[in-house]
């Protein structure tokens, strides 16, 4: 680039000059249509969501022109709405920490075994983003209640005696949502991982160290910021989520996210579904906010 | 077992496991292979169910549901929708991401790092908030007389939220890898930007822009939560209909449909695949 504006910039004729403002031009021509979505589809709604967020609400009206706070004061102390964030923060958390174990755990597997089972593993790992949400929530939804297969497959195996149903419990819902974390979690971890030389950890293990020992002082520490990534990207992730514990969950499992589709489609009530979905940006941003500067942190280290 | 474990001490990479440990990853790999294939088999099996109901055991099989849904038009309706939608999420964000992507990786842009948020932010934005603001700013609009809200090219354009900025990602990615110097030759010989683009770089990158464009085909055709929100009776899609019919009733013609959408997004994959392996061989010969 820069010898294409050297060669000609000895001889500024007209066309010269025409040529270098097109240069100039054209990466802003280029970047116009990512530009329109990103901030007509996205930049606007959202600062229009959040000046929604303190009009007014009637019945029977979507919104009434206003400012009032009285949204997020309704938010902060309703009691059914303070739960519904506290219900979505502790079911996140106890979902990324289980996503976070299991998909350590797997990623470590395939770091570990030989080339010829990697690319299986990844396909299987890929499948659980590549298949809708709403499939995934059909296919535990057959699994779990008393006609379903794990009834089945336990009372046929002599397990127990009578059928079970796990539908509509808690379980159900934190078992949907780690399904649909994992594979961000696991590829995060992978490359992690797949940045590691093995050889230290056959060194560590010559030098006599247990596997227990190796993982805590040798693995541990080198892939701690990839765990906190990992950890933070599927918490973001388990957060905005909202169709699998409302549709596997019990019907008091009220999550943030379901609280905005009930107040949007359901009540009609548009600043109260704003100012909820403000305070998930805010929570989502804090998140990333504290991910970049982990990921900054670690380049820093290697540079 | 003991010699196995001996000889596995021996292999690389598995130096430091003891047959203990051994044990432990064999049952692990159990656990996540069945957790992942849990749900997949399942609807698998059900798709292929005679009864009306969901229950197991299953006794008779039969193609029944497979006849049901090709012969539902409300179902045929929402897969076309889907498959419309998603064709046009495709050529938007790929269009807008690739063209960022080159801008991002050639030009000196002013405000880079801004620029680069607030095209990427989107892609962190949970589907609801998303929809929500959608639909907050473009619920009334009417454009001479065409219904925005409701749409599919609204729709489509709130699918490129999610899939523009992957995208961009994949390509701003894949462009570093270009050998610049061929870029400078076509200059060198007198190319312009337009032509170089088309000519040179564009085929040395058509892996990656078709893998980006076949991820942003799958993310659209996936997507629920947006859809339920700006879509309506007649441009709802395939995945806002089976989460509908879900709350009403779950019939085997759901799991038919999970295996349709599977389905497409598998032969996305094959051709993504084969693309790969032809490119290979060509560069190989």
């Amino acid at each position: 680039m820069t010898a294409v504006t050297e060669t000609h910039a000895p001889v500024l004729t007209t066309e010269a000059r025409r040529a270098r403002r097109v240069e100039r031009l054209l990466p802003w021509a280029l970047m116009s249509p990512a530009l329109v979505i990103s901030i007509i589809f996205f930049g606007i709604p959202m600062l229009l969501m959040l000046r929604m967020s303190f009009n007014e609400h009637a019945p029977q009206r979507l919104y009434v022109p206003g400012f009032t706070a009285r949204h997020y004061v309704q938010l902060l102390t309703e009691e059914r709405f303070v739960n519904a964030v506290w219900t979505t923060m502790k079911l996140s958390l106890v979902a990324s920490l289980a996503t976070l174990i299991i998909g350590y755990a797997f990623a470590m597997l395939v770091w570990l075994k030989p080339a010829r089972w990697r690319l299986a593993f990844i396909g299987l790992a890929l499948c659980p983003l590549l298949i809708s949400e709403i499939s995934i929530i059909f296919g535990w939804w057959m699994f779990f209640p008393k006609n379903g297969l794990l009834s089945y497959a336990l009372t046929s195996a002599g397990i127990l005696s009578d059928k079970i149903s796990l539908m509509y419990t808690e379980f159900a819902a934190f078992v949907g949502l780690v399904y649909v974390t994992l594979p961000f979690c696991f590829f995060i971890l992978l490359s992690i991982l797949d940045g590691i030389d093995k050889r230290l950890i056959e060194a560590s293990g010559d030098l006599g160290a247990k596997p227990l020992t190796t993982f805590r002082e040798v693995l541990l520490p080198l892939t701690w910021t990839g765990i906190l990534v990992a950890f933070a990207q599927s918490f973001i992730w388990a957060m905005g989520t909202y169709a699998t514990p409302s549709a596997l969950g019990p019907d008091t499992l009220w999550t943030m996210g379901y609280l905005i589709q009930e107040q949007m489609l359901g009540k009609s009530n548009w600043p109260l579904a704003s100012a909820f979905s403000m305070i998930l940006v805010v929570a989502v941003a804090v998140v990333m906010m504290f991910t970049r500067s982990l990921n900054a942190r670690r380049t820093s280290f290697h540079a | 077992m003991p010699e196995l474990a001996v000889e596995r001490s021996g292999s690389r990479g598995g130096g430091f496991q003891p047959a203990f440990l051994k044990a432990v990853s064999i049952a692990f790999t159990i656990f996540v292979v069945g957790y992942i294939l849990i749900p997949i088999v399942v609807t698998l099996i059900m798709s292929f169910n005679d009864a009306n109901m969901i229950r197991f055991p299953i006794n008779t099989w039969s193609l029944k549901w497979y006849r049901d849904f090709l012969g539902s038009a409300q179902f045929t309706g929402a897969l076309l929708n889907s498959l419309i939608v998603a064709i046009g999420t495709t050529i938007i964000a790929t269009t807008s991401g690739v063209l960022a992507a080159w801008a991002f990786e050639r030009y000196p842009i002013p405000f880079k790092n801004g620029l680069y948020l607030i095209i990427m932010l989107p892609l962190f934005m949970p589907g609801v908030v998303l929809g929500l603001g959608v639909a907050i700013a473009f619920g009334g609009i009417n454009i001479f007389g065409f219904q925005l809200y409701g749409s599919r090219l609204l729709l489509m354009i709130a699918h490129s939220l999610w899939a523009m900025p992957l995208v961009f990602m994949l390509m701003e990615a894949t462009f570093r890898t270009i050998d610049h110097r061929i870029v400078e030759a076509s200059y060198d010989l007198g190319g312009k930007p337009l032509q170089t683009f088309f000519e040179i770089v564009v085929p040395s990158v058509s892996t990656g822009i078709i893998s980006s464009a076949l991820f942003a085909f799958v993310i659209s055709l996936n997507e629920f939560v947006m859809a339920l929100f700006l879509t309506d009776r007649d441009t709802q899609t395939l995945p806002v209909l089976m989460w509908l019919s879900l709350r009403s009733a779950g019939t085997p013609r759901l799991a038919v449909s999970a295996v349709i959408l599977a389905c497409a997004v598998f032969a996305c994959l094959t051709v993504i695949m084969v693309w790969y392996i032809r490119q290979l061989r060509k560069t190989a010969r």
